[in-house]
């Protein structure tokens, strides 16, 4: 009993108090403005560099080789167009045992279409310098897509058409 | 003739529907958003006007860079961490040589079946090193592979 009435004393005496003071109750209007900004900033930042696309791919299907060996198309000759590529880009085309002639890259799409218009049955040969650059394998490829040339295929340059190519550009 | 002012009504506009929805774009943004893994070596990507879009999942890619350097990197660090050692785990991708690439292919081909690779080469690399790479891919069965361009603008 005791207890309880020694904890209820203060009470009283606060009741009292507060009725002496009568503290009004604040509104808490906390201003949200800063917040926002920030949000808004960090939307911005979101928005702009969330990247929606994924990178853009070639997709490449190479013939399986048959127990470690190239698998050999028959292909006569009159049907092969070769594209050989020099270390420094340029660009050289043949068919069959043609002599190369030097074809610009703007060129090459219109050339492509006009051969295959010619002989639908013409197989594209690549052959780019291993001391070329990457890039000219993919201008290269993507030519060849956009020139609805489907059939081609990519070789090893040999030291016999380095040897053409010399003989070509002197 | 001075005309009898009306009181001005302050306007006020409740802002919170706007901020909720601030808000919630602002989460759908930051949950979205995937920051580009840190990557080995720069490569800057020769560009093309294909149209495939890299595949989302079970990509294992090797990249060539402008030195010549071959790296083999996969998107789940598990693999990474099965093929390269635990602590490689978390990074994008190792460098490995031509040498020790087709056990390496083969490996985490057997550890996933579904794998899907994709050569990403620098534009100014040799193209000798692409012609190595493509030689050990065929030569381990995968015939099919995807290159990653840039679009090109025209």
């Amino acid at each position: 009993m005791a207890g309880a009435d020694a904890g209820a004393a203060p009470r009283g005496h606060d009741k009292k108090k507060k009725k002496k003071k009568k503290m009004r109750r604040l509104g808490v209007r906390i201003d949200m403005t800063p917040m926002v900004d920030v949000a808004f900033l960090l939307l911005t930042f979101f928005m702009l560099t969330t990247s929606m696309s994924r990178p853009q791919t070639m997709e490449i299907n190479l013939p399986p080789k048959q127990d470690g060996k190239d698998v050999h198309v028959e292909v006569a000759e009159s049907n092969l167009l070769t594209l050989r590529i020099k270390e420094d880009g340029s660009i050289y085309w043949n068919i069959a045992h043609d002599d190369p002639k030097k074809v610009e890259f703007k060129e090459l799409r219109k050339l492509m279409m006009q051969n295959n218009q010619a002989n639908p049955k013409l197989i594209t040969l690549v052959k780019i310098d291993r001391k070329g650059k990457y890039h000219m394998m993919v201008d290269i490829m993507d030519e060849l897509n956009l020139a609805n040339v489907t059939r081609f295929s990519l070789a090893p340059m040999e030291d016999a058409d380095q040897k053409i190519l010399q003989k070509v550009s002197g | 003739m001075p005309k009898i002012k009306k009181p001005r009504i302050p306007v006020r506009i409740d802002m919170t529907p706007m901020v909720d929805v601030a808000f919630l774009l602002l989460t759908f943004f930051m949950l979205t958003t995937q920051f580009r893994p840190p990557e080995e070596v720069q490569i800057a990507l020769p560009s093309s006007h294909s149209a495939f879009k890299l595949p989302e999942s079970d990509v294992m890619h090797i990249e060539i860079a402008k030195d010549g350097r071959i790296f083999l990197g996969f998107d789940s660090p598990l693999l990474t961490g099965k093929i390269f050692g635990e602590q490689n785990r978390l990074r994008a991708a190792v460098e490995v040589t031509t040498k020790d690439l087709p056990d390496m292919l083969i490996h985490a081909r057997i550890a996933n079946p579904k794998l899907r690779t994709v050569v990403k080469g620098d534009k100014d690399a040799d193209y000798g090193v692409a012609e190595d790479v493509m030689d050990i891919l065929q030569r381990t069965n995968i015939t099919r592979f995807n290159l990653v361009t840039d679009m090109k603008k025209d």
